[in-house]
C-alpha cells in the first residue's frame, strides 16, 4: 500500500488500484508500515482483504467497497493515493461486477 | 419497521455505572460524548435528541465545530466524525482530547466524559467496529446506538442487537435518527450506561479481526447485490473533467442566484423597517446626543448587522440541502483539481464561493475543510473574494472610469472579481510555501449515497448558524458602529450662514461636520499615507470609514461632498463623481479611480470579518496577518495602478 512495498506487491501478482479497469474487482493487499495514510484508509474500510470494485478511473478514482461493510459504500480517492493502494485482481469487468458481502452469516 | 430490540446488559463485573460515577460528581456537570464515523447519521440523531436546544461553539484553540446540548440532565457533546481515534487528523485529536478530559466546547467545563454514546451505521457495521473497539478501550460507561436501522432493513441487512450487545459487553440500541424510532429507548439506556464488561483489542490488525468475528456472528446481509448502476452513472457524470465542471457551475450559479434574488426581499424589508424605526425614534426624541446615539449608532448598527442575516440563513439552508443530497462530496473532487496546485483542497470551494456573498459566512463555512492547514489557508484568503458589500463601490468607480461605455463598465466589473480570485490563489500559494508549509492533503473521502435531503436537519443547522452569527458578530458590529458614529458626530460643529435655504444649510452643516469631526481630523492626519495613491482628505476619510464595512464608502463620500447620504439618488452619484478637492481639482481623476478600485478589490476593509477570522482560525495573530497582508497587497497594487495610469496619461 506504500511506495516501497509496491515492487514487492507487484511480484506477488497485485497491481496498483489505478491499473484496474472499470467494473473490475479485487481485494486490498497491504504490505509495509502502517503510515498515517494507511491507517486512515484502513479505518475508512480499505483494509487487508477488503473486496472492492472499480467504479470510476482517473481523478478522482471511485471505488465501491463491498466486503467490508455489509451494505456497501463508495470511496473517492485522489489519484495520488489510489496509485499507492495495491489490489489482488479477482474478476474481470465483463465478469460479475458486483461482489457479495463477505463474512455474512445468519447470526 | 418492527420496533428495534433493546438489549440491556447485566453488569457481572460490578464495575461502576454512569449513575454511580455521578454520585461522586456534580450531577448537573455530566458529559456524554457522542462518537462515531462520518456519514453514520450522528448529527441527525443528535438533532433528533437535542432539537433546538443544541448550541454551536468552538473547541477552544481549534477550528473544530462543537455542537452540544443540555439533555436528560447531562451535556451531550457531538464530537467530529472520525474513522479512528488513532489518526493524526484534527478531528481525531479533538476527540482524543475530549475523551481524555482535556478539552470541552467553549462554555463547558472539561473533564473525562461520564459516558460515551457510540453511533454506528447499521448498513456499514463492520467498518464502524474500529471506533467501537477504541471506545471500549476507554473503560467508560458506554452505549452503542445502531443507527439507520430502517435503511438496513430496506437493504436486507439484519442485525441481532441482543447478540451484538453480548459480544461487546454493553447496551446496544437500534434506532433511526431520521424517523425517531428507538431514540427514547436510547436515551434511557444512556442514563443507565455501564462500563463494558468485555474488553476489545487495541492493535489495528487485532481490531479488524475482532470486528470481522463479531460481524459474522451478529449480521446477515442479503444475498443479492444492490443495483447501483444509477449511482455509477451519476458519479461518473458529476466527477467528469468537463461535464462535472459544467454541472458544478450550473448548480452553484443557481444557488447564488437564488440567494441574491431571494435575500434581496427580506434585506429590503429589514432596511426599511430599521429606517422607519430610526425615523420614529428621531421624531419622538428631541435632537441631541441621545437621539444621535440611538438612531445613528445603535439602530443603524443593529440594522447593519441584521441585514446580512437573510443571506446567511439562505446560504446555510441551501448548502445543507445540497450536502444532504450527496452531491457536494462529488463536487469537492471536481474543484480539488483546480485548487490543489495552489495549496487548497476541493473542500475550500464552498467557503470561497460563499465569500462572494459575504466573507463572514464564507469563513464560517471553512469549518468543512478537514485539513487544518488547508482550512487556515482558506480562511486567510476568503476575504479576497469580491463580496456584495464591494458592489456599490465597484459600481461607482466603473461608472466614473467609463461614463459612456456600458460594455467597458461590465468588463471592468468582471475584472474586479477575477483580480480578487487571482489574489486569493496567489496568497494561498505563498502562505502554503511559507508559514503553512506542507503538501495539501490529497482527498480520500467517503461518497455518501444519493438521497433526498433532510429538511429538519437543514433547518436546525441554519437556525444554529444564524444565532451564532447574531451572538458573535452582532455584538461587535454594533459596538463598532457606535464608535464610528461618535467619531463622526463629535466634536459638534455649528455653522451659521445667512441667506441660504434650510436644505443648503443642512448640506453645508453636514460637510462642515464631516470635516471637523474626530473622523475628519484623523483623515487629515492620515492623508499623507494615502498621498502616493492619489487620495485627498475626503477619500482618506471614506477609506477609513470603510473599515467598519465597505459599503459605508459611498455614503461617507456622499456626506462629505453632498451633505446627504442618499446614494440611491443618481444626482448624488453624479455629484460624487464630480467632487472637487480643497484646491478645486477633481477628486476622481482617472488615476485615482483606478487606484481606488484596486485598493477596494484587495484591501481588508471589514472589521467584522477580521473578528470572525480570529474566532474561526483560533487566534488574533491570523486576523492580524490577514489584515497586514491584504493591506500591503492593496497598497502596493493601488500605488502601481496610480503611478502607471498617471504616467500613461
Amino acid at each position: 500500500m506504500v511506495d516501497h512495498a509496491q515492487s514487492n506487491a507487484q511480484a506477488n501478482g497485485s497491481i496498483p488500484l489505478t491499473q484496474l479497469t472499470r467494473g473490475q474487482s479485487g481485494r486490498v493487499q497491504i504490505d509495509g508500515a502502517a503510515t498515517d495514510e494507511v491507517k486512515m484508509l484502513r479505518a475508512m474500510g480499505l483494509r487487508p482483504n477488503a473486496s472492492i470494485t472499480m467504479c470510476r478511473l482517473g481523478e478522482p478514482c471511485i471505488i465501491s467497497l463491498s466486503g467490508a461493510c455489509g451494505g456497501g459504500c463508495r470511496i473517492g480517492l485522489a489519484k495520488e493515493i489510489a496509485g499507492r493502494v495495491m489490489i489482488n485482481v479477482e474478476s474481470q469487468p465483463d465478469a460479475q461486477t458486483e461482489t457479495q458481502p463477505d463474512g455474512q452469516s445468519n447470526g | 419497521m418492527p420496533r428495534p430490540k433493546l438489549s440491556r446488559m447485566a453488569n457481572p463485573t460490578g464495575e461502576l455505572s454512569m449513575s454511580s460515577v455521578d454520585s461522586v460528581q456534580d450531577i448537573s456537570n455530566r458529559i456524554i460524548a457522542v462518537l462515531g464515523n462520518p456519514n453514520v447519521g450522528k448529527t441527525t440523531l443528535f438533532n433528533r435528541i437535542a432539537g433546538i436546544r443544541a448550541k454551536t461553539s468552538n473547541f477552544p484553540g481549534t477550528t473544530q465545530d462543537a455542537r452540544h446540548a443540555q439533555c436528560c440532565g447531562a451535556m451531550l457533546i457531538d464530537l467530529p466524525g472520525i474513522y479512528s481515534l488513532d489518526l493524526e487528523v484534527s478531528e481525531s485529536v479533538v476527540c482524543r482530547q475530549v475523551l481524555d478530559g482535556d478539552l470541552a466546547p467553549t462554555g463547558v467545563e472539561a473533564h473525562v466524559p461520564n459516558a460515551i454514546l457510540v453511533v454506528i451505521d447499521a448498513t456499514n457495521l463492520m467498518r464502524n467496529m474500529t471506533v467501537v473497539a477504541e471506545a471500549i478501550a476507554r473503560r467508560l460507561p458506554m452505549v452503542v446506538a445502531v443507527n439507520m436501522m430502517d435503511l438496513a432493513e430496506r437493504q436486507g441487512i439484519h442485525i441481532d442487537l441482543e447478540r451484538f450487545g453480548e459480544c461487546i459487553g454493553c447496551t446496544v440500541v437500534g434506532c433511526s435518527g431520521k424517523t425517531g424510532e428507538g431514540v427514547d429507548e436510547l436515551m434511557q439506556a444512556v442514563e443507565s450506561a455501564t462500563i463494558p464488561d468485555r474488553s476489545a483489542p487495541t492493535e489495528l490488525d487485532a481490531i479488524e479481526a475482532w470486528g470481522d468475528d463479531i460481524y459474522s456472528l451478529v449480521a446477515a446481509a442479503r444475498e443479492t447485490p444492490v443495483d447501483d448502476r444509477l449511482t455509477d452513472r451519476l458519479d461518473r457524470a458529476f466527477t467528469h473533467p468537463l461535464l462535472g465542471v459544467v454541472t458544478f457551475s450550473v448548480v452553484m450559479t443557481g444557488l447564488f442566484w437564488v440567494i441574491f434574488k431571494l435575500a434581496a426581499i427580506p434585506m429590503d424589508l429589514i432596511d426599511a423597517w430599521f429606517g422607519t424605526l430610526g425615523g420614529w425614534v428621531s421624531g419622538v426624541l428631541p435632537d441631541g446626543p441621545i437621539s444621535g446615539l440611538l438612531v445613528d449608532g445603535i439602530i443603524a448598527g443593529i440594522g447593519g448587522t441584521v441585514i446580512f442575516l437573510p443571506q446567511i440563513v439562505l446560504l446555510f439552508f441551501l448548502l445543507a440541502l445540497l450536502e444532504g443530497t450527496g452531491y457536494l462530496a462529488r463536487a469537492s473532487f471536481v474543484i480539488d483539481r483546480v485548487l490543489r496546485p495552489f495549496g487548497m483542497s476541493g473542500h475550500a470551494f464552498v467557503p470561497l464561493l460563499s465569500s462572494h456573498a459575504c466573507a463572514i459566512p464564507g469563513i464560517m463555512a471553512a469549518r468543512s475543510v478537514p485539513d487544518p492547514k488547508d482550512r487556515l489557508a482558506t480562511i486567510l484568503v476568503a476575504p479576497f473574494m469580491s463580496c456584495s458589500a464591494r458592489i456599490p463601490v465597484y459600481v461607482l468607480l466603473t461608472v466614473i472610469l467609463f461614463p459612456d461605455s456600458p460594455g467597458m463598465q461590465a468588463v471592468a466589473f468582471t475584472s474586479c472579481y477575477v483580480i480578487g480570485v487571482l489574489a486569493a490563489l496567489f496568497s494561498s500559494l505563498l502562505v502554503r510555501r511559507t508559514i503553512l508549509k506542507g503538501p495539501s492533503r490529497p482527498m480520500a473521502m467517503e461518497l455518501p449515497s444519493y438521497r433526498l435531503p433532510d429538511l429538519r436537519a437543514a433547518a436546525l443547522l441554519t437556525y444554529d448558524r444564524a444565532m451564532m452569527f447574531l451572538r458573535k458578530a452582532g455584538t461587535l458590529i454594533v459596538a463598532i458602529s457606535i464608535v464610528l458614529w461618535w467619531l463622526g458626530a463629535y466634536p459638534n460643529t455649528t455653522v451659521s450662514i445667512a441667506d441660504t435655504t434650510p436644505e443648503q444649510r443642512e448640506v453645508i452643516a453636514a460637510k462642515a461636520q464631516a470635516r471637523h469631526s474626530f473622523l475628519g481630523q484623523i483623515g487629515d492626519a492620515i492623508q499623507p499615507v494615502f498621498e502616493p495613491l492619489g487620495y485627498d482628505r475626503q477619500l482618506t476619510i471614506g477609506v477609513l470609514a470603510s473599515f467598519a464595512a465597505r459599503e459605508v464608502f459611498v455614503s461617507t463620500m456622499a456626506v462629505q461632498v453632498v451633505g446627504s447620504d442618499d446614494a440611491e439618488d443618481d444626482s448624488v452619484l453624479e455629484s460624487i463623481a464630480n467632487a472637487t478637492r480643497d484646491d478645486g481639482t477633481p477628486v476622481f481623476t482617472r488615476a485615482t479611480s483606478w487606484s481606488l478600485l484596486v485598493y477596494y478589490i484587495l484591501a481588508m476593509l471589514c472589521l467584522p470579518t477580521l473578528v470572525v477570522t480570529a474566532k474561526e482560525a483560533g487566534g488574533w495573530r491570523w486576523a492580524w496577518l490577514q489584515l497586514g497582508w491584504m493591506t500591503l497587497l492593496a497598497y502596493s497594487g493601488a500605488l502601481i495602478a496610480y503611478q502607471a495610469v498617471s504616467l500613461l496619461s
